[in-house]
């Protein structure tokens, strides 16, 4: 028996040896709850980073017009959303259930007394929307800039 | 404060998830009309993307708390429960897919940068093309009038070196190594006796009389590079020689090796003959000189012995002895005389009148004088004067004398032959302000070996008794004190024909006066 055909006789055990017996392998991982806001608490970091490097690299490249300002406002904005967004839920761990009082209906939910640095943090970054909202119009007014760039560029 | 109400985040929630839909998607909306505009910019269609990501994101985030919202409003707490952690987890994906559109920017960017790069560099390259074919197309019209200009003056040039070397008197020639005559002009064939039209092809070899002079010319050549005023003997056509002056330059290849020669040859038959008059003038000058001295020596014994002699005849009759003696002795003793006063004559020793004379009436006078005994002999007399012939300042008496001694030769030399014609001519050459009276014979010519003794004093070719040889020496004196020349062909060349014919032509040369020195004078 050569080598190539010990090789081929492994290759098709070792699959079937997993399925089977999964337990003895570990390639299967079980993800617990808190998993989830890990992942989300990280994908604000690796989105606030990605925004850091965007705003460094146009500001870097130094492109002429608004346009250009406005994005870098923009990515400053999402920035502060991404810290304010990761507190927040980094927050809500410390916060009991027992401590937001729904008992007259969810419009009249309110956190009550006494009210701490968390607590205060906490409510801040539930109005999150304050920076979301102006980030997006910058965005907004930085595609139409550019776009209005360059159609003048284009009629003259 | 003992509680934190949460119904305004409830509220600025709901309205902020509305306005995030609103702009993200008017942000996608320039986005796509950008890449609309110039689809092949990398930077509008990363935004394009970035914008794409970011809507489904806002979309994904703001339904999900809009529904979270309307979900506890509505008292569906265990709805919301379920759908908590599939919102969630959508809104984790776009956002993690949004860092990652955002992340690749950096690719996006550089792309464009290397595009703009690409661009740029081709644009000046596009700009430098075309500042080049500006300079081409500014150069090429400069060459075009730059060529034109050189073309004309290289045609000027060529036309003067043409105009020089074909107009020119002397002849100019260019040779190859090996002696073969390239070019010559048609002053070059004219004086060798060549057809001009059709010239045959010729060599060194072929004009040079004497080889040793063609060796000569060939080792001072080689030596020194050029020649000049070398005198040597060409051969002409009709193998006669003819000697000229002859400068020539050495030219060289590239390889700085002898290719031939550029040669300037002046004709020296003019000069010679000037300097043989020149000499035979300086002669006859002091000929003259010494005759001078002679006849003065002369005159006075000879009076002395005429004096005494006719003294003497008184004492005897001229039929004695004695007396026929004496009258030998006396007619002898005249005779000598007449030739002391022509001695004197051609000395220019005694007086002359000045007048304006009009060469025509002499030659009348000579003729009329002349044609009796002519006549006798059968020559023909002929006549072609001038008419208006500007007058001469001179002694008529002596001219008269001068045309009767060379009509008298010219019927001597006739005699023998029973007939002839004789040509009386007078013209006037406006080029040198002469008159020219030629006296023409057709007679036997005078011997080239003579030719230069003619007009010695005592030269004759008449037998003894005949002629004392004075008469064309008298002839040289008179002519030479009126400021003119004579001139003596024999044979005649034709002037038409250019043939050449037996006899012999006189030529007087003497200087006209013109129409208004002679008014001022008189």
């Amino acid at each position: 028996m050569n080598i190539t055909r010990k090789f081929n006789i492994f290759a098709l055990l070792l699959p079937l040896a997993l399925l089977l017996a999964p337990n003895q392998a570990w390639a299967l991982q079980v993800h617990a709850p808190p998993e989830g806001i890990y992942i989300h608490q990280l994908a604000h970091l690796f989105f606030a980073a990605a925004l850091s490097y965007l705003f460094w690299d146009v500001r870097r490249s130094a492109f002429p017009g608004k346009g250009w300002r406005y994005l870098q406002i923009f990515c400053v904005l999402m920035i502060l959303w991404n810290i304010l967004a990761f507190s927040g839920h980094w927050l809500g761990f410390h916060i009991d259930n027992a401590d937001i009082i729904r008992s007259d209906g969810y419009f009249s939910s309110h956190i009550i007394g006494p009210i701490s640095a968390i607590k205060f943090i906490y409510f801040c970054a539930t109005l999150d929307h304050l920076l979301s909202v102006p980030a997006l119009l910058f965005l907004f007014l930085c595609m139409r800039s550019l776009y209005r760039s360059i159609d003048k560029e284009e009629k003259k | 404060m003992t509680y934190l109400p949460l119904s305004p985040a409830i509220i600025t929630d709901m309205i902020g998830s509305l306005c995030i839909i609103v702009l993200s998607f008017l942000a996608l909306r320039y986005a796509w009309l950008l890449i609309r505009k110039q689809p092949e910019n990398f930077l509008w269609g990363f935004l394009f993307y970035f914008c794409l990501t970011l809507a489904t994101f806002a979309i994904s985030r703001a339904t999900g708390h809009l529904l979270k919202h309307i979900l506890l409003f509505s008292g569906n707490q265990e709805a919301w429960r379920i759908i908590n952690p599939i919102s969630g987890g959508a809104n984790t994906l776009f956002m993690i897919s949004l860092a990652s559109v955002t992340i690749y920017y950096h690719k996006g960017i550089e792309g464009y940068q290397a595009i703009n790069r690409k661009a740029k560099s081709l644009k000046e390259a596009y700009d430098q093309l075309e500042i080049a074919a500006d300079q081409l197309q500014g150069m090429n019209l400069h060459l075009e009038e730059m060529v034109e200009e050189r073309t004309l003056e290289l045609s000027a040039s060529e036309k003067k070196f043409r105009n020089l070397f074909n107009n020119s008197k002397d002849m100019v020639f260019f040779s190859d190594a090996t002696n073969h005559l390239l070019t010559m002009n048609n002053a070059g064939f004219e004086m060798l006796g060549y057809p001009v039209e059709g010239p045959p092809d010729l060599n060194l070899v072929d004009i040079f009389k004497n080889e040793d002079e063609l060796e000569s010319y060939h080792n001072v050549l080689r030596s020194q590079g050029f020649i000049e005023d070398l005198e040597v003997e060409f051969a002409k056509m009709d193998g006669t020689g003819i000697s000229v002056l002859l400068s020539a330059t050495a030219t060289y290849d590239e390889n700085n090796k002898f290719s031939g020669c550029d040669a300037i040859v002046k004709d020296l038959t003019r000069i010679k003959t000037m300097m043989a008059q020149l000499a035979a003038s300086e002669k006859m000058a002091s000929v003259g000189q010494m005759a001078a001295g002679v006849a003065h020596e002369i005159n006075t014994p000879l009076g002395v012995i005429l004096g005494y002699a006719q003294l003497m005849m008184d004492d005897f009759s001229p039929e004695s002895e004695p007396g026929q003696n004496l009258a030998i002795i006396e007619r002898q003793t005249k005779a000598c005389r007449k030739i002391v006063a022509d001695l004197l004559k051609f000395s220019r020793q005694s007086e002359s009148a000045r007048e304006d004379v009009s060469i025509n009436e002499i030659l009348m006078d000579v003729i009329a004088v002349t044609q009796h005994s002519l006549n006798m002999d059968h020559i023909n007399v002929h006549q072609d004067f001038t008419q208006d012939l500007p007058p001469v300042v001179g002694d008529t008496e002596r001219l008269r004398q001068v045309f009767v001694n060379l009509v008298n030769n010219a019927h001597h030399a006739m005699e023998q032959q029973g007939s002839g014609d004789l040509t009386m001519i007078s013209r006037y050459d406006s080029t040198t302000n002469e008159v020219v009276a030629t006296v023409q014979d057709t007679g036997h010519g005078i011997p080239e070996k003579i030719r230069a003794r003619i007009f010695d004093p005592f030269f004759t070719t008449k037998s003894v008794g005949k002629g004392t040889g004075l008469g064309l020496s008298v002839s040289y004196g008179i002519i030479q004190d009126h400021g003119g020349r004579i001139e003596v062909e024999s044979p005649v060349t034709n002037k038409q024909s250019g043939e050449k014919a037996q006899g012999t032509a006189f030529h007087i040369k003497l200087p006209a006066v013109l129409a208004e020195a002679a008014s001022v004078r008189e």
